[in-house]
């Protein structure tokens, strides 16, 4: 690249800056504002928008039937069995925290580093990441036999005097995912606060005008409110940061500290977290390439965007394919027989086809195909992209959990595990239950970050440049 | 309001026109209260309006809703209505309030249970029992430790029996064609029948019975007999011992195998459950010389040859095991009586070189250990066996030493076929006029061909008196029901011809009666209750003393109802008896294949059938619960087209059946074992519906072995509930198989694992310490871990022991276990999808080749590990440890997230998924132990080496101010276990049995690489082969034709 011939004509590059371009030209403030406030402030709801709606929330009220049923019959409607004690709940509850962390990473980490060209992109990673948290969170609380007790993970003072057994990764869950959630609802609400002051300012309704009123904590745009809200962004920023690495390094504890062969292995906090943003960034491509086609976005969420996030998924199922070439060389290189012959056994036992399933979207589509920029940046080839690398992801965790328990230590306890329709209804409840979520997100928030987006504009930067030539 | 009323009374004319209204029941019911409140109803419920006014199902409701007083009344007849079904009830408590007691009786102390010795009458000899009873109910069937028989072991069906008592199915009422009579409306008939029948001597009575066990039956039989000399007494069972009666006549023989240093059984499974006279005895035996107590200086042990036409535990545990089909064991028998010098025609056969080789081998070690062997023949094998397997121990030498004879147990031995065909013959020729049968079900389990149904229907009353309303009682005139042997007085003898008498503990449950009193009817006294027959029976016997003189009759039946047996009541054994020389048929050409029909190992004959411990039980060897199945090898079916789940037609005797196929390792080709006991219809809600009957193919002629059948494919999968899996092994040699496909991959992987650790006597004499050496056989480290040690420097530590060379796997510890723990049955549907909630399990690997494998079994339960990994993942604390070594579950705590069976390498946990113990049902309730929990949906449960048990012993042992003894503890499965197999104690004591068993050489942790630590230590298992023989492994080609 370093070699290659500078061309001014490149449309790829801002003409005035030089710099690579992350949206399209021709905007300006006013036209920002006007694109990303009009989609929510519009009167008319769009037919589309109510359909998917009511399809995402049948599915939602399917999961309030699955889980209500649940909560009457106990967990042994789903599949899980001896010696598969933990099944689709656990490997949703992972694949969907693994979800949430593409919005964490890039409104965090991104920002920390200063790329610029998460902006257009940060605000529904981050609603995304909070629907997924809440999808995720809903697991550990539901698996559990008994449910109405699930708060007894909870360290609270009580008259039994009794603490939660602090040994145990599941409470270290406990405390990874709530400040997750916690953090990120804060993260995300904070930046919106700006945004929702433009929307108080621009809604033409009473209701809505005091609605966003409320929302906006009275933010003025004064240059003091500025400094504070950059400087809270930023410190935001450096508690979600660790946060990234740390809440899948916890959840990987649930299997890392665990005995079980398959689950006992020290690659699992990197590996983890690499799958997660690998899921994550997928699930961001999943999200963003309807939304920028419905609502004519091209110009804030461009195809940089769309590259950038393919490069990343590249480079995170690098990881990944490193952790799943580890664990198949530590087999034969620890010379353990549990491990080789898990590994075995997830190749080549009766459930191996998962495994393959696997292979084949985690590492053998995406990672012999992204490498090439021209289908990096077709649409469609990426939007299916992130769905099989979605399933490939889902299909990891079911891989650890489920493969790893089947054929255990004791060759008598050995079983099998096959999901029943309420384990699918679960899980399809929780997609029903994010998208009306986001849905939900996207008529009534703006879904990009106008005051960032305006930053970002050549008439910001221009001035600036001025500013520091004279 | 008004408008409602209006509607009301019109339903009330509505009402009126039917002929009852709730009004009229209310004044018939008027005043009435407890047990009579219920009468008045059952009177009331036979008249046709009431039943007009029930089938109505909501009799003139519509008034009673709105009348706020009224309501009441509708909700108590609507209660009435249910109850139905059950009117009897079984509230002991009257209505109006009572008092706690102000002064207990005497001998109860709420909490503290008492032990009561009485005995189980089984077909094969009684079992001596100790029974625990809390606040009067019998809520735990031991052995009983002090008679000499079993010693305080047990097995499967006595362990069942106890569910078998509270069954909430068991016939309640006496009934005439369905209709609810009084017992005493019965007894009328009944003797109004007799007195007509006098004159002719009762020759139109006819009485089909069970095995009587009781000699004080027999006693009354035999008094009635004289009254009505032409009155017919019949017995039969399907699973009987017709083949001892045809060879002993009425002598029975005993085997003692503590003498025996090489046995040989001919098809006879004596170490797989109490369906095998003598079991406990010889298993305790067998077992015993297995021990190794003195260490590998000088070891010596027994060695068991089995040739069988079956898999059994007793095959599976034989140093060499030889599979025939049925029929050619008899040819064996005579052709190896010949190797030894008995002079009987030897049936002309082409052997195979193996089998030759094993024969020879036999003779020989038969030969060199003559007068220290037995020759054990099996009950369901041609006559012949038994015969000439008796000549044989003659010509060894071994009449008076392993082997005698007494007379036999049963106080009336008959040949039970001969007499049932000829009822069945009675009955065709109208001579029957009265039938009654008593605890028997001929319409389920006669043989096919008798057509007994059509045959029961010629006698003009049928009378049925059974637990159950089962397929016979539910089609007699008469159903009565029948008292459970805890609730009703009797007698009976054990397989070393003690008496005992059969004490019970509980009033009957329901109006149920015993055959005593229906038998007693013929008599002059004909009301003379069951206790004061027994009493009368035993009166010569206990109104003397030792020496002859007389003594003081109470006192002596007080001893005797206090020990469990009648002092001097053995019978006298011979070293001798008469054999009839029955010579061996020729075996069926080796193409015909052969249907063997055998007891169920956990439901016996079918009367466990309702027995939800016994269903769930797992069979030996092959794992399958809640069902029987056509059982045959992995070459017979792939020959024959069929895979596993696959139904088949079984076409044999010009009779077909319809049953599931599964693969048993080890059969002998062209062999089909069919358990008896499944496919009942009136079983109960547990036993109806499981499996298939093969008695529908089961002849007079072919009782135990029906030959020539043909295998049918049909459309269908059954569906099997198979507690453990089975693959085979097809890895390649890189990936550590054989790449060949014939062994099974969970036997490869236990012995790669080192989870089985086995050796050779010769091998444990060279390397005692064969266990704990080697890569596969990893040693416990003691002192590395990660989290501090607990510290036991003071007081107990507990421990278990179990020794795999004397477990036999029959899995009467299981049993004991449910009972003890109160453990849910989980139905079929739950176990297939592997939520079985067995606390123990038996572990069985089949190493080898699959067509001839050798077995392994291993009892697992939880481990109580030191260093446990379930305890470090809980997220609540729930599985804690104790001071004492526990590894505890507080039930109370658990939210249920399962972390801990996932890390459990040992997967004892087992899991509420639903809510799998039964609330609801009353009777269940009054058979739980109080002292353990019933646990609800969402908790995790396992092993908790009976803690109930340790804090009872440690409580009275904190009373009398002295530390535990050892033994003084002693578990649920311990105390069942027949083989002693397993050692409970402190193995902080330096004396204890436990602590001396874990510095065993042979002592092994399983998975001890995992450093878990556990605290239950199994002793490696030594075999003691024959050199001269290799183990005979037939070729293994299941595409072969």
């Amino acid at each position: 690249m370093a070699t290659k011939e500078f061309i001014t004509n490149d449309p790829r590059l801002d003409p005035v800056t030089g710099e690579l371009r992350v949206i399209a030209p021709g905007q300006s403030f006013r036209s920002v504002t006007a694109k990303i406030a009009d989609i929510v402030l519009t009167p008319h709801t769009s037919l589309g928008w109510l359909l998917l709606l009511a399809v995402s929330g049948s599915a939602a009220t399917m999961l309030l039937v699955a889980v209500t049923w649940l909560f009457l019959k106990g967990v042994g409607i789903w599949a899980i069995t001896q010696p598969v004690a933990w099944g689709f709940a656990i490997v949703n509850f992972v694949w969907w925290i693994g979800i949430g962390h593409a919005g964490t990473l890039i409104s965090a980490i991104l920002l920390l580093f200063k790329q610029g060209w998460r902006n257009s992109i940060n605000r529904f990673a981050e609603a995304m990441t909070i629907f997924a948290v809440v999808c995720a969170g809903l697991f550990p609380l539901i698996h559990v036999g008994r449910p109405w007790l699930a708060y007894w993970l909870f360290p609270y003072p009580n008259t039994m005097n009794v603490w939660p057994q602090f040994r145990s990764p599941l409470l270290w869950d406990v405390f990874a995912v709530s400040t997750y959630a916690t953090i990120s609802v804060v993260f995300w609400y904070v930046g919106l606060v700006p945004d929702f002051g433009t929307m108080r300012d621009r809604a033409k309704s009473k209701f809505a005008q005091y609605i966003y009123g409320m929302l906006s904590l009275g933010w003025r745009g004064n240059v003091k409110h500025w400094m504070r809200y950059e400087t809270a962004s930023l410190l935001l920023a450096g508690l979600a940061t660790p946060l990234v690495l740390s809440v899948h390094t916890v959840i990987s504890f649930d299997f890392a500290v665990a005995i079980l062969p398959g689950w006992h292995t020290t690659i699992f906090p990197p590996y983890f977290v690499a799958g997660a943003v690998y899921s994550g960034f997928a699930m961001v491509l999943s999200l963003a390439i309807p939304l920028r086609k419905v609502f004519h976005l091209e110009g804030l969420v461009t195809d940089r965007h769309i590259d950038n996030m393919g490069k990343v998924m590249l480079a995170t199922g690098g990881i990944v394919a490193y952790g799943y070439g580890m664990e198949v060389f530590m087999a034969w290189y620890s010379a353990s027989h549990w491990e080789f012959f898990m590994m075995w056994n997830r190749m080549f036992g009766p459930m191996g086809w998962s495994y393959w399933v696997l292979i084949s979207c985690n590492i053998a589509i995406p990672l012999t195909t992204l490498w090439v920029r021209k289908w990096r940046t077709n649409l469609t080839f990426m939007f299916v992209m992130s769905l099989i690398v979605n399933t490939g992801m889902w299909f990891e965790r079911f891989v650890i959990v489920v493969t790893s328990l089947y054929r255990d230590f004791l060759p008598s306890s050995w079983g099998t595990y096959r999901a029943t329709k309420w384990d699918y209804m679960t899980y399809a409840g929780t997609f029903g239950l994010f998208l009306t979520l986001f849905l939900l997100f996207v008529r009534f928030v703006p879904m990009i970050p106008m005051h960032e987006i305006k930053m970002m504009l050549p008439s910001a930067k221009v001035k600036t440049a001025v500013e520091a030539g004279d | 309001m008004t408008p409602k009323t209006e509607a009301g009374t019109g339903a009330m004319e509505t009402g009126k026109e039917q002929g009852l209204t709730l009004a009229e029941v209310r004044r018939n019911l008027q005043g009435v209260k407890g047990k009579k409140y219920w009468r008045s109803i059952d009177e009331l419920a036979g008249t046709p309006e009431f039943e007009a006014a029930v089938l109505r199902e909501f009799p003139d409701a519509a008034q009673e809703w709105v009348d706020p007083v009224s309501r009441r009344g509708f909700l108590k007849l609507m209660g009435a209505s249910m109850a139905m079904a059950g009117l009897a009830g079984c509230t002991k408590q009257p209505d109006e309030p009572i008092y706690p007691y102000v002064k207990a009786p005497e001998d109860l102390i709420l909490g503290k249970p008492m032990y009561f010795a009485t005995a189980y009458p089984f077909a094969s000899g009684s079992v001596p029992l100790l029974v625990k009873s809390d606040a009067f109910r019998p809520i735990k069937v031991d052995g009983n430790p002090d008679h000499p028989y079993n010693r305080g072991t047990s097995d499967p069906y006595t362990q069942g029996t106890l569910l078998d008592l509270y069954d909430p199915d068991r016939a309640q009422e006496t009934t005439y064609r369905g209709d609810n009579r009084e017992w005493t409306e019965f007894m009328m008939t009944w003797r109004e029948k007799l007195i007509a029948a006098k004159a002719n001597g009762g020759a139109d009575i006819a009485i089909l019975s069970t095995t009587v066990a009781s000699p004080t039956l027999a006693r009354q039989w035999k008094e009635a007999q004289a009254l009505y000399p032409k009155a017919k007494f019949v017995q039969y069972d399907p699973v009987n011992r017709d083949t001892v009666r045809t060879v002993l006549g009425t002598k029975d023989v005993q085997y003692s195998l503590t003498g025996a240093d090489v046995i040989l059984s001919l098809d006879a499974d004596f170490l797989s459950g109490s369906s095998f006279p003598g079991f406990h005895r010889l298993t305790r035996e067998y077992s015993e010389r297995r021990k190794l107590a003195s260490g590998p200086e000088g070891a010596t042990m027994n060695r068991l040859y089995t040739v069988e036409s079956s898999t059994t535990t007793t095959g599976l545990k034989a140093e060499h095991r030889l599979a025939l089909r049925p029929s050619e064991i008899p040819a064996f028998t005579a052709a190896l009586a010949a190797a030894l010098g008995v002079s009987a025609p030897v049936p002309s056969y082409g052997w195979t070189d193996a089998q030759t080789q094993y024969l020879k081998a036999v003779a020989a070690d038969l030969k060199a250990n003559a007068g220290k062997c037995v020759v054990i023949a099996g009950e369901q094998q041609d006559p012949s066996v038994l015969s000439l397997a008796l000549r044989i121990n003659e010509a060894l030498g071994n009449y008076g030493k392993t082997v005698s004879f007494t007379d036999a147990i049963n106080p009336m031995p008959t040949v039970q076929l001969a007499e049932l065909k000829g009822l069945v013959n009675d009955l065709w020729s109208g001579k029957v006029d009265w039938l009654l049968m008593l605890n028997t079900n001929p319409v389920y389990d006669a043989p096919a061909d008798l057509n007994f149904v059509d045959a029961m229907r010629r006698a003009k009353t049928t009378v049925h008196l059974g637990k159950h309303a089962d397929e016979t009682g539910s089609i007699t005139d008469w159903q009565i029901p029948a008292s459970h042997y805890l609730e009703s007085w009797s007698d009976a003898r054990s397989y070393d011809g003690v008496a005992s008498v059969v004490q019970p503990l509980i009033d009957p449950l329901y109006k149920s009666h015993s055959a005593h009193e229906i038998v007693q009817a013929m008599l002059d006294e004909s009301t003379k209750t069951p206790y004061d027959a027994v009493r009368e029976t035993w009166q010569p016997l206990l109104a003397k003393s030792t020496d002859g003189k007389t003594a003081d009759f109470e006192m002596n039946w007080r001893k005797a109802l206090h020990a469990g047996w009648i002092d001097g009541s053995a019978l006298p054994t011979a070293a001798t008896a008469t054999v009839a020389a029955i010579n061996a048929p020729a075996p069926n050409s080796k193409d015909a294949i052969e249907v063997q029909f055998r007891p169920d190992p956990t439901i016996y004959d079918g009367r466990f059938a309702n027995v939800g411990w016994l269903q769930e039980l797992p069979k030996p060897v092959s794992s399958l619960s809640w069902d029987n199945a056509a059982l045959m090898n992995e070459a017979l079916m792939v020959r024959s087209g069929l895979a596993e789940q696959d139904i088949v037609e079984i076409t044999v005797n010009g009779r077909a059946v319809k049953a599931p196929v599964l693969v048993l390792p080890g059969l002998p080709d062209n062999t089909i074992t069919a358990y008896l006991g499944y496919g009942r219809e009136a079983a109960g809600r547990v036993g109806s519906g499981t499996g298939y009957n093969a008695a529908l193919i089961r002849t007079s002629e072919t009782m135990a072995v029906a030959a020539g059948a043909s295998l049918k494919k049909t459309d269908g999968i059954w569906g099997f509930a198979v507690t453990k899996s089975h693959y085979q092994d097809h890895r390649s040699k890189f990936f550590g198989g054989e790449g060949t496909g014939n062994n099974s991959l969970e036997a490869d992987e236990a012995l790669t694992r080192g989870i089985i650790r086995e050796a050779t006597l010769g091998e444990y004499k060279a390397n005692p310490g064969f266990a704990n050496e080697g890569e596969t056989h990893p040693k416990v480290e003691r002192e590395i871990t990660l989290f501090p040690n607990w510290d036991y420097s003071t007081g107990n530590a507990w421990g278990m022991s179990i020794d795999l060379n004397s477990c036999t796997g029959c899995n009467a510890c299981i049993v004991s276990c449910y009972a003890e723990n109160n453990i849910a049955v989980v139905g079929k549907q739950e176990v297939r999808i592997g939520r079985n909630m067995q606390w123990l399990r038996i572990d069985a690997y089949f190493e080898g080749d699959l067509s001839a494998p050798k077995a392994h079994f291993q009892p697992m339960a939880c481990q109580h590990c030191e260093n446990a990994p379930c305890e470090q993942v809980c997220p609540v604390g729930a599985t804690v440890h104790t001071p004492e070594g526990l590894n505890t579950m507080v039930y109370n705590r658990c939210v249920g997230t399962r972390y801990c069976s996932n890390n459990c390498p040992y997967k004892v946990r087992r899991f509420n998924f639903l809510l799998f113990s039964d609330y609801e049902t009353e009777s269940l309730k009054l058979m739980r132990n109080p002292d353990v929990t019933v646990r609800s949906r969402g908790v995790m449960e396992k092993c908790s080496y009976c803690v109930q048990r340790i804090q009872e012993a440690k409580i009275t042992a904190d009373k009398e101010n002295r530390p535990i003894r050892d033994g003084e503890i002693v578990t649920a499965c311990e105390q069942a276990c027949p083989a002693s197999a397993i050692t409970f104690g402190n193995l902080n004591d330096k004396g204890s049995r436990v602590r001396k068993l874990h510095d065993n050489e042979r002592s092994y942790a399983v998975l001890a690489d995992q450093n878990t630590r556990p605290r239950t230590l199994y002793l490696a298992a030594v075999t003691n082969p024959n050199p001269a023989l290799e183990p005979v492994v037939e070729e293994h080609a299941p595409t072969a034709g």
